[in-house]
């Protein structure tokens, strides 16, 4: 590790600092915090899983060990976050207000590629006092596939097939690479030519990598432990032919199951 | 040299009110202190997040030596084997000037792997095969991995105040007990006896993460190949400083097999 025994560097030796009694003292104030913890999402053929770790901490501190990241917002739309909490959690419920009031307005559920949009807007909205947090958005698309969106601060952002986010996202992202979009890896047999190609992963191995991913992080990431929140959309299970749809039904209708697991992790 | 108390012999001629000036760093490595000199501009709230401005991982490749050149290295521990792996980058920030600059070195039953300051890697090198040389002349024996690490250690440790910039990684196989060895150090000698893998470098989160993925007791040598390939392979990929192909060492009681990997050229 770049680990650095640092010389004692001029302005910080003892006779340079100014006494208390000579200088006035200038304290600082940040309205930013960083809580830690990290984020992944994985889009598959037909599902879409969002996990985070639920521990929050500030510096050495664990604030709390069951702090949810991943957010439900309504038609079938999910939203994981991690950075700061109090502008995660304030982002996940202006996002769903949205979401919700979109319903009311069109009468109809909001995709996912639109609610994409119109996160990204949220967050420019703010672009010189930006939300310190970044989110990843999942949902089904218009086709039943899954889709991750990923963010920066101020909203640009790109639809990918999987990403990590947070505080062991650099632990993560390379396994990520490695078990999920099978890169470095070759049919056995074609003498390193042939590349594996990341097909359909089905929805119970792609579980275990992530499962394993974050005891992974637990092991050599401080802020990240506890437990492990994992929300998972699929599509709904088609209706019956007799269940005639009723217009109150249709008012429910998502085409989505959204399913939501914890699970401990170390706490150490 | 210390004022002498009886006075007559030493630097007496030093005058008291000699100040004590610390050395000047040749790299100045800064690190957030408790009490940071106040710059207006920087006080301003806009600035996104105290970890980009100053964390310890995020710092200016200019200003931290560990990072200017770029580079990675990584030991595990397999079934009566071990592996030891480096990149083979050289650059200085982000441009490349070379693809051909080996940071694992062989003394005789011993494997050094070398990631930091290249000035350094190379000085450290030179140094090692210096003292192992000497050792082998005087003892009339190779060294053992586990007496290499101390050597290394103290040699790290004699530099205290004015370390090399370098984050060493030892292995080998005990020719006695043909146990398998591999150790870590920081820049100042402090030895990490792990039982599974050592990383270092600039993709060493990366290397973390992946090899705490991957890698399982007791593999054997074609395994370990494989799992310490794919961990700094995957790994290369994430970190811009490191990369542009590697070596890899397996090495067994009686025999060793060093594999050059083609990786990604960017």
């Amino acid at each position: 590790m770049a680990s650095s025994y640092l010389l004692p560097h001029a302005q910080h030796a003892p006779h340079a600092h100014p006494t208390a009694s000579s200088q006035p003292r200038q304290h600082h104030w940040s309205p930013y915090t960083e809580n830690g913890g990290v984020i992944l999402g994985i889009a598959g053929k037909d599902y879409v899983i969002i996990a985070g770790d639920t521990r929050s901490s500030e510096g050495y501190n664990i604030n709390t060990r069951t702090a949810r990241k991943i957010f439900q917002l309504g038609s079938g739309i999910i939203l994981g976050v991690v950075g700061m909490s109090a502008d995660g959690e304030e982002l996940a419920r202006k996002v769903a207000r949205k979401i919700d009031d979109y319903k009311r307005n069109h009468d109809k559920h909001i995709t996912v590629s639109a609610a994409a949009v119109m996160l990204s807007r949220t967050l420019y909205q703010k672009r010189f006092f930006p939300y310190y947090c970044q989110p990843l958005l999942g949902g089904l698309d218009e086709n039943g596939v899954g889709a991750i969106y990923t963010y920066d601060y101020v909203g640009s952002f790109e639809r990918e097939q999987s990403r990590a986010f947070g505080s062991a996202a650099a632990l993560i992202t390379p396994f990520l690479d490695n078990q999920i979009n099978l890169k470095n890896q070759f049919v056995p047999g074609s003498n390193g030519e042939e590349p594996r190609t990341p097909g359909d992963m089905p929805r119970d191995l792609v579980e275990k990598i992530v499962k394993d991913a974050f005891s992974s992080a637990v092991e050599r990431q401080i802020e990240v432990g506890d437990g492990l929140q994992m929300v998972t959309v699929t599509r709904a299970p088609p209706r019956a032919e007799e269940e005639e749809a009723t217009v109150e039904d249709d008012d429910e209708w998502t085409g989505s199951t959204i399913s939501e697991t914890l699970s401990p992790l170390k706490q150490d | 040299m210390r004022h002498s108390p009886r006075g007559g012999v030493g630097r007496t001629s030093v005058s008291d009110d000699a100040q004590f000036h610390p050395p000047q760093a040749l790299f100045a490595i800064s690190t957030t202190s408790i009490h940071p000199p106040v710059d207006p501009a920087s006080a301003s709230y806009l600035q996104i997040s105290p970890r980009i401005q100053a964390g310890p991982h995020i710092k200016s490749t200019m200003s931290n030596p560990f990072t200017l050149n770029g580079g990675a290295c990584l030991a595990m521990t397999g079934k009566d084997c071990v592996a030891i792996a480096c990149d083979l980058r050289l650059g200085q920030q982000a441009l490349t000037l070379s693809n051909n600059f080996p940071k694992v070195f062989n003394y005789g039953d011993v494997w050094l792997g070398l990631t930091g300051l290249a000035t350094d890697v190379q000085t450290i090198h030179s140094l090692f095969r210096y003292k192992v040389n000497l050792y082998r002349l005087r003892e009339e024996r190779e060294i053992e991995p586990e007496t290499m690490a101390n050597l290394v250690s103290s040699t790290l440790y004699e530099r205290r105040f004015g370390p090399y910039y370098v984050s060493p990684v030892v292995a080998g196989i005990n020719q006695r007990t043909g146990k398998p060895f591999i150790c870590g150090f920081d820049s100042i000698g402090c030895i990490d006896f792990a039982k599974d893998f050592i990383v270092s470098g600039t993709a060493s989160d990366q290397l973390f993460g992946v090899a705490e993925g991957l890698w399982e007791p007791d593999l054997e040598a074609d395994e370990l190949f494989e799992t310490i390939s794919q961990t700094l392979l995957n790994s290369l990929d994430r970190d811009a400083l490191a990369g542009w192909g590697a070596h890899v060492y397996i090495i067994k009681k009686d025999s060793v097999t060093k594999r050059l990997l083609r990786t990604r050229q960017d």
